[in-house]
């Protein structure tokens, strides 16, 4: 009878797992560069609890497992912005971001220009070109990139562009495999080697927004908080029926 | 639940956007105003189960791990120092920058602030003075009595002494515009100033039009580079993103009522 109990104990923490993904994708429905994440469950076959006899030992009861997140790596919409500094790329494709525990990823074009001219995340670290980060003369104006990741400007009253760099663009065999760090980065994670993405190309001037599907979240949102609900009242009726069991057979006649 | 103070964050970050957006639309139509953006980044995650990691003793690893995140932060608010568009006025010390650079101007204080606002006046002395009156930089103070005022492309300021004929005319200034290696960082003070950070980098003070300075143009005002349309649709999705917000924080406070309601 407590197998129940038990079931019911297994899909609520499951459940309250999926919440805490839905609610994480929900809050980044409007970060740049983010992929949405989602749950995978699995039944996890166990034989009941020997003590009780309530129940064949023939039947095997099935809990639910949560086994794993899965990131939907799918290009998200993107937006115009017409700032020379936003990229959004176009393919697999990540960004190489330079930062104090090694080399980083990400598909958050938001770019800046650093205090040394360097071009650089939201969080100061540096882009890494093909050939180490890209730096920016005083004089130069007219920022422009190609779309193969060329970074060109005019500088001083020249006419003509001078090459900066360009951006370094990578991918990876299996992004799944990509660790999320949070601030819009990936880690290679176990045994990622970057590969160079020549298919992907870069577009200056966009923004790749996050690629949660609003509407979806919402309704599996829905779908969780009303099994949940669903769970609790089957734990309560079955916690009812102990009591009344409890309470009929244990009833001393008076 | 982390569902909860995972929303939280959402709708912080939210709110945030919202502020910012409204503080665009508040400046349409400021001179030399530049709008700004929030940015959002997500928040570190707990690998419950680490991706990669041995699944077996045989060497199988785990193609997928368990991620859940924290939520989302705000990790700036970046200037868009982009060129707005330049109205007329057909007044003599309206100015406006096309392209690079900012105005100088000199604070009470001796300091320097840096602005993009070209709605110059003359004070009692004659000085060319900010809407502050604090003077626009190198101080150029115009004759008494003089006619026809002229400031170049190259921000030469030049007149037509009292008196004499219509065709001389006196150059009695110039005016630098200064750079900034990233513009970007410029701390915003209000009044339409920025002040120099270590982030903006040293201003470098020029000439307009050499070496990749803007162009000065007399008689006309740059207006706010803010595009109303992108803001409207900015606002509508910050603030339909803050309601799913509040929905999860109801989603998850419904499912702990159930599982209080299990105590009764």
């Amino acid at each position: 009878m407590e197998n129940a109990l038990l079931i019911g104990l297994s899909r609520q923490s499951a459940l309250e797992r999926q919440i805490d993904v839905i609610a994480n994708n929900i809050a980044n429905v409007n970060t740049a560069g983010y992929k949405s994440d989602s749950t995978l469950f699995e039944t996890y076959l166990n034989t009941p609890a020997h003590e009780d006899n309530f129940v064949g030992s023939d039947r095997r009861v099935n809990f639910v497992q949560d086994r794993g997140t899965y990131r939907d790596m799918t290009q998200g919409p993107t937006q115009e912005t017409r700032n020379p500094l936003d990229v959004a790329i176009d393919g697999s494709a990540f960004l190489v971001v330079q930062t104090p525990q090694g080399e980083r990823y990400t598909r958050d074009g938001n770019l800046h220009i650093n205090n040394i001219g360097q071009l650089v995340t939201a969080a100061g670290n540096p882009i890494l070109g093909t050939s180490g980060p890209i730096v920016f003369q005083p004089t130069d104006h007219d920022i422009n990139i190609t779309p193969d990741g060329a970074v060109t400007v005019v500088t001083g009253t020249s006419n003509t562009d001078s090459l900066r760099g360009a951006l370094r663009l990578v991918s990876f065999p299996d992004a799944q495999k990509m660790l999320k760090e949070g601030l819009n980065l990936y880690a290679a994670g176990e045994g990622g080697t970057p590969a160079p993405d020549t298919k992907s190309t870069v577009r200056q001037g966009f923004i790749e927004q996050s690629n949660v599907n609003a509407v979806s979240e919402m309704s599996r949102m829905m779908e969780v908080s009303r099994a949940y609900t669903q769970i609790a009242t089957l734990m309560q009726q079955q916690a009812e029926l102990q009591k009344t069991a409890i309470q009929s057979l244990a009833d001393v006649p008076t | 639940m982390q569902a909860l103070h995972t929303a939280a964050t959402g709708m912080a970050a939210q709110e945030l956007s919202v502020q910012v957006i409204s503080n665009n639309i508040a400046n349409l139509q400021t001179t030399g105003y530049k709008k700004q953006t929030a940015e959002f980044q997500d928040l570190i995650y707990q690998h419950i189960a680490r991706v990669g990691a041995q699944a077996s003793q045989q060497g199988t690893i785990l193609p997928i791990g368990i991620d859940i995140g924290g939520g989302v932060k705000v990790v700036g608010t970046p200037r868009s120092m982009t060129q707005g568009t330049l109205s007329q006025t057909g007044n003599d010390l309206d100015l406006a920058i096309n392209g690079e650079g900012f105005f100088k101007i000199q604070m009470p204080d001796g300091t320097f602030q840096y602005t993009r606002d070209g709605t110059f006046q003359m004070d009692n002395t004659g000085r060319i003075v900010n809407a502050q009156g604090n003077p626009v930089q190198p101080t150029i103070t115009i004759p008494q009595n003089s006619t026809g005022l002229t400031v170049n492309a190259q921000g030469q300021v030049s007149v037509q002494p009292q008196g004499a004929s219509s065709t001389t005319s006196q150059i009695i200034g110039q005016l630098t515009v200064t750079r900034f290696v990233n513009k970007g960082g410029l701390l915003p003070v209000g009044n339409n100033n920025f002040v120099d950070t270590p982030s903006s980098g040293t201003p470098q003070d020029g000439i307009a039009t050499l070496e990749g300075y803007g162009s000065i143009s007399q008689g006309s005002l740059e207006n706010a580079n803010v595009d109303v349309v992108s803001e409207m649709s900015n606002l509508i999705a910050a603030q339909r993103a803050y309601e799913m917000n509040a929905k999860v924080i109801t989603a998850a406070d419904q499912m702990m009522q159930s599982t209080t309601a299990l105590f009764r």
